[in-house]
């Protein structure tokens, strides 16, 4: 056992040598978990339809600030960035995924919650996120009260579904599956409005100029890094790495690697500030 | 995780909300899939021109794609070309267009076994193609095809699902949209399989009992 360890110890503090900044007090991770050692990878659930955390680009790679953090961890726990099994995971089918075991951890904005502390156990929130809502330019929402009596589209399993359900239950909505058929659906005018995460919307609204952000934030939440029930040695690993990543300055890099300079302050803010508050 | 019945049971309005989805899109296309289904299979049998190639063509296609990709293209794409469909007229028209290709095979099937003399027959009795279809090979050909009709009933009604994706509030969709807001997975699932198993047990009976009602004159 010790002498695993100490091998663990040594590659890592290479690797850290070798990649990034060196920081003495940041580069020393717990011993990774048996559990998670044998299967010799990591496997990770990221999301694949959400800009700029996670997403696919246009030659369908795996891309954006939540997989480069997925990937970060595969390679201290593994010393390499190829040890990864990368998988998709949508707002419905993340929990149930990681709980049926078929993904080791979730960073796919995972929002904390009650229920969902309940059936996971999530690491130190590593960012805030906020929702917002996307209209047509020339739709008569101009806040958020504005949505009574009109269709919200949402993602099933969301934040924002949930939100609703619980602060404005009266308010028609449509519930699909995916964030490109809730964007299509808008602007298919099967909706007036789409709810969702305002990291994800501010994306879409800088390149479609036909849309609108409502601009009025609610439902703040952490987002974590979602692990199974009773792993805590797993769980502390995931909350090192974290702290580790903070310590070296990574987040920003990854913010500026993936972010347009025009709408990067939102998302800087949200993994540096802390979270507003809000509805 | 324990199965929590006082769960099923707080969640019974919204599974009955669903079931009721559920029942009314399957009832409506089964019905809609079967007018298609003697519609396609009489113009095959009659050999109607121009016609009957469409028809052979619809049927290749629906058969040989995707049930999943047909709703998208119903729901997403024909907005595109000017129809834009409610949540509930795209799924009884996506679960129609489906099941109505195979119903179209299933009556043509039963159509085969007419004997060519019963048609000979009626044409020198002076009836018209249409008379004959109507009054002498449409019954006889829906008591041949009536299990394989059921079938296909059947797969319609638990494709239904797939409307889900689509955001149509059926059962299916109650489930996911629950157990993505309270993970209570076994439970959820388990509810809604034993209800379609319900479902299509009862439709079955009723099937049996049209097709022991449709068997009378053979019956000694």
């Amino acid at each position: 056992m010790t002498k695993t360890i100490s091998a663990g110890r040594i590659a890592l503090s290479a690797l850290a040598g070798l990649g990034f900044a060196f920081h003495a007090e940041a580069q020393s991770l717990p011993p990774l978990p048996e559990a998670i050692k044998s299967a010799g990878l990591l496997k990770a659930g990221v999301r694949c339809d959400q800009p700029p955390y996670g997403y696919k680009d246009e030659t369908g790679k795996f891309a954006g600030v939540e997989t480069d953090m997925a990937i970060q961890i595969a390679t201290w726990a593994f010393g390499s960035a190829d040890k990864i099994e990368l998988t998709c995971v949508t707002a419905e089918n993340r929990i149930p995924q990681l709980n049926g075991k078929k993904v080791d951890l979730l960073i796919a904005t995972l929002g904390v919650t009650p229920e969902r502390a309940r059936v996971v156990d999530f690491s130190k929130p590593y960012r805030w996120g906020g929702s917002d809502i996307l209209v047509a330019k020339d739709s008569p929402i101009k806040k958020l009260d504005d949505v009574a009596g009109k269709i919200v589209i949402m993602l099933k399993g969301s934040t924002q579904a949930k939100w609703f359900e619980d602060t404005m239950p009266k308010v028609d909505n449509l519930r699909l599956n995916t964030a490109s058929d809730a964007l299509q659906s808008l602007k298919q005018g099967r909706g007036d409005a789409y709810t969702h995460d305002a990291a994800t919307l501010i994306v879409i609204a800088s390149k479609d100029p036909s849309l609108r952000l409502v601009g009025e934030p609610f439902a703040v939440s952490d987002a974590a890094v979602g692990v199974r029930k009773n792993e805590a040695a797993w769980l502390a690993y995931v909350d090192a790495a974290l702290d580790r990543m903070k310590a070296e300055g990574l987040y920003a890099k990854w913010v500026e690697k993936w972010i347009p300079a025009d709408i990067r302050p939102f998302y800087t803010d949200a993994f540096t500030k802390p979270k507003p508050t809000a509805r | 995780m324990e199965f929590d019945l006082a769960y099923l049971a707080a969640q019974r309005p919204a599974l009955m909300r669903g079931l009721w989805l559920t029942i009314q899109v399957s009832a409506l296309s089964i019905g809609l899939s079967v007018a298609v289904g003697l519609c396609g299979a009489a113009i095959r049998v009659l050999q109607v021109p121009v016609l009957d190639k469409i028809v052979v063509a619809y049927v290749e296609f629906i058969r040989n794609t995707p049930l999943l990709a047909q709703l998208f293209f119903i729901f997403y794409g024909l907005p595109g070309l000017g129809l834009k469909l409610s949540l509930f007229w795209s799924g009884v028209l996506s679960l129609t267009l489906w099941a109505g290709a195979y119903q179209i095979e299933n009556i043509r099937g039963g159509l085969e076994t007419v004997g060519k003399g019963l048609r000979e027959a009626a044409f020198s009795l002076g009836l018209s193609p249409w008379r004959f279809f109507r009054l002498i090979a449409a019954p006889m050909a829906v008591r041949v095809g009536l299990p394989s009709m059921l079938n296909t009933s059947i797969s319609l009604l638990k494709n239904s699902s797939y409307l889900q994706a689509i955001g149509l509030a059926e059962l299916t969709f109650v489930a996911i949209d629950r157990i993505s807001m309270d993970f209570r997975t076994v439970e959820m699932f388990a509810a809604i399989c034993v209800i379609y198993l319900a479902l299509v047990l009862t439709l079955s009976f009723f099937a049996s009992r049209l097709e022991y009602r449709l068997n009378t004159p053979f019956r000694t």
